[in-house]
């Protein structure tokens, strides 16, 4: 797909953001397995810049993790393969460099928090001993000292009594606390990126509150940007500046939050909006996406979404070169500042 | 993946199901709309703390559950709302009968269900059916999805004759929108949101009064949510039946409940319409779970006041004194400590277990 790199310099205008950090270009990813190649990530492009938001939306396998790991050199190869693609950081493509040479880069530049903060944490350590330890692992710092940084982070991520918690063990801590500790630990170092993987997606929404707002909290702080991978349209619009859509391992929409949920342009993004309740209002029937996600080792032809798809457009109904059966349709700007993966974007746009 | 789903269009309603189902229906007693089915009366759940291997002692208790009342009328549904650990899910258990209640009564159409036994007991389990969570864990994987939908046949004989049974499991396959001819197929060969739709062709099958769902939903991605809420509504309407609804997701509770019940550390501290529910809350758990609920509309972004509640919710083993979110309110007072608010209402419109309750409301209205 030519077009996602070439989208890049017409991207959207990041909300309230300052310089290019994060950059990916074209991240393809595979899967060998038994029953056969699997295409996770297809072609995905995106940047992110000092202090901003930008929300990763997307249902289970539309790759919006698998491209996180990526970026992080944490995914499994093998099965997992990077076919394709560039992921810059300030100005050096990670992919190009030896391993070695990635994890000094990664280590202090890059963090990640996970969905499960339980099953991150070890439970054979403290978790002042966990925390301390990219103190020990990247700065050389001594035992003594790393502790004390790791009572100071506690205290920052608002853990109470950090002095006291500091030897306490993972089981110890509710899951609200356990995932202040995962933030703790990954803003130790002072990355600029924090890659945010369903953070709260284990949490009650009273916990997933207090959660997002320290997280804001931090961002203001540091001024790092912040990917949020998530399936909650409502965490995205609380929180995002600006939002990436993904269906079957490609961006099929991108823009601002405001502009994308206000007046979606791709299909997929609008039966989204149309097929979740509104807690302010009781709302008539649903109207849910029919059918089911694709399977990403038989992903349909064309357009991806093409099967679920109300507008399909095929054979003699459909221009030439936009058959949504046959035809892959580019991300391409729709209007300033949105870009849409659908043939038919500007009649999704008015509608 | 194949696509087994035909969608909620495939159903049949000139089908043998439908039919066996209405049937069933009619030759019911004839009761009002509205009618009692089952009422839940200061149902209370403590699981021991055992302390020893030899000699077990019991050195505290969970108190799990403790004094919920519910009502569940025909052809309604009732939501449960409440976050993990709540008590929410120990209450759909004793309600289908898989656990004993320390104490209190589950009426069933006036009969007291702690006490049943024998046959009265299995014709309870039979009209009340419950839709797991998990669709992963709670289907067998060894077993066709025919034969999970029709296992219940095997207890139940009379409800299908040996004969026809094949017929009914596809024609309730195809009204849940599954291809019927998948019917040899094993659960691993779907999809989440299609297992879900076994799960609930499961319950059908033994032409259920109340089906207790234990947040249905909550596993499946979100455009697939919206398939199985209205597929459940489809068949309240079809089959007149009634709905105890326990989710975390307030708003999918208040899409499809007709009255929410919110439960806060084994009690239930807010009841009433939806409208009474979202609308005016009165207690300030209420209140402050509902402001943490993201809204998705860029415009009512900000609108909503923010209540952050502090900390985290207490032990149930050792809960605190009086009133149970004292120690995460605002409002509390030296009376919050000493005496537990009653679930009344106190002038604000419903009832509402809180010494000052009073109504707010919280999320924007557009």
């Amino acid at each position: 797909m030519s077009t996602a790199s070439t989208s890049l310099p017409s991207g959207p205008a990041p909300r309230g953001a300052g310089a290019p950090v994060l950059e990916v270009d074209d991240l393809r990813v595979q899967f060998r397995t038994d029953s056969g190649l699997v295409n996770a990530v297809n072609g995905v492009s995106y940047t992110v810049s000092e202090r901003e938001t930008l929300a990763i939306l997307g249902e289970s396998g539309s790759g919006k993790s698998v491209s996180a790991q990526a970026i992080m050199g944490i995914l499994d190869s093998p099965p997992a393969e990077i076919t394709s693609g560039r992921i810059v950081f300030e100005g050096r493509d990670l992919l190009t460099l030896p391993e070695e040479e990635q994890r000094k880069v990664r280590g202090p530049g890059i963090s990640m928090i996970f969905q499960d903060a339980l099953s991150s944490l070890n439970p054979v350590y403290s978790v002042g001993f966990q925390i301390g330890e990219m103190f020990r692992a990247h700065r050389g710092t001594s035992r003594k000292e790393a502790k004390q940084k790791a009572v100071e982070l506690m205290d920052r991520v608002r853990i109470p009594a950090a002095k006291q918690r500091v030897d306490d063990y993972p089981h110890q801590f509710s899951g609200g606390m356990r995932q202040r500790v995962m933030i703790a630990m990954a803003l130790a170092l002072d990355p600029r990126i924090l890659i945010a993987d369903e953070p709260t997606t284990a949490l009650d929404v009273t916990v997933q509150a207090q959660v997002m707002d320290l997280l804001k909290d931090l961002q203001r702080d540091t001024g790092m940007g912040l990917i949020l991978i998530t399936h909650d349209l409502g965490v995205v619009n609380e929180v995002a500046d600006n939002v990436a859509v993904m269906y079957a391992g490609r961006i099929v929409e991108r823009g601002t939050v405001d502009e994308v949920f206000g007046n979606p342009a791709h299909p997929y993004t609008d039966g989204l909006m149309r097929s979740i309740p509104q807690v302010e209002v009781k709302g008539g029937r649903l109207q849910p996406i029919g059918g089911q996600p694709p399977n990403l080792a038989a992903i349909p032809s064309g357009c991806p979404f093409n099967p679920r798809c109300p507008r399909r457009r095929t054979g003699a109904e459909a221009a030439t070169g936009r058959d949504c059966v046959t035809d892959v349709p580019p991300l391409r700007l729709v209007v300033p500042g949105r870009e849409a993966a659908c043939h038919y974007s500007e009649e999704v746009f008015g509608a | 993946m194949p696509d087994a789903s035909s969608g909620s269009s495939a159903a049949d309603p000139s089908g043998e199901v439908d039919r066996a189902l209405s049937e069933a229906a009619a030759s019911r007693p004839v009761h009002t709309p509205g009618d009692v089915l089952l009422e839940v009366r200061d149902l209370k759940k403590h699981f021991p703390l055992t302390q020893g291997i030899v000699l077990r002692r019991t050195v505290g208790h969970v108190r799990a559950v403790d004094g919920v009342n519910l009502t569940l009328r025909r052809g309604e549904t009732v939501g449960l709302v409440g976050e993990s650990g709540c008590g929410k899910s120990t209450v759909t258990k004793m309600l289908v009968a898989l656990e004993k209640p320390t104490s209190g009564q589950i009426l069933y159409k006036g009969e007291d269900v702690t006490k049943m036994s024998g046959r009265a007991l299995k014709q309870y389990r039979r009209e009340v059916q419950i839709i797991f969570q998990d669709p992963y864990a709670s289907l067998n994987p060894r077993m066709t999805v025919g034969d999970i939908v029709a296992e219940g046949w095997s207890v139940h004989a009379d409800i299908a004759p040996k004969k026809g049974r094949l017929q009914r499991t596809q024609e309730l396959m195809e009204r849940v929108g599954l291809n019927p001819d998948f019917v040899n197929r094993y659960p691993h060969q779907f999809s989440g949101g299609q297992r879900q739709r076994i799960g609930i062709a499961r319950a059908l099958a033994l032409q259920p009064e109340v089906i207790v769902c234990d947040e249905p939903v909550s596993a499946l991605d979100v455009s697939v949510q919206a398939q199985v809420v209205n597929l459940l509504e489809d068949l309240q309407n079809d089959f007149g039946l009634s709905y105890l609804f326990i989710a975390h997701d307030l708003s999918v509770v208040r899409h499809i409940s007709d009255r929410v019940a919110v439960m806060y550390l084994g009690s239930i501290v807010e009841e009433g319409t939806d409208a009474q529910v979202y609308g005016s809350p009165a207690h300030p758990y209420t209140q402050a779970l509902l402001s943490s609920v993201p809204v998705h509309e860029p415009h009512l972004r900000g609108l909503k006041e923010r209540i952050l509640l502090q900390g985290d919710v207490p032990s149930p083993a050792n809960p605190p004194s009086g009133c149970r979110f004292r120690t995460r309110c605002w409002k509390a007072q030296d009376i919050c400590a000493t005496e537990p608010p009653a679930l009344v209402d106190r002038g604000q419109g419903h009832p509402s277990a809180c010494h000052f309750a009073e109504a707010r409301a919280v999320v924007p209205t557009e």
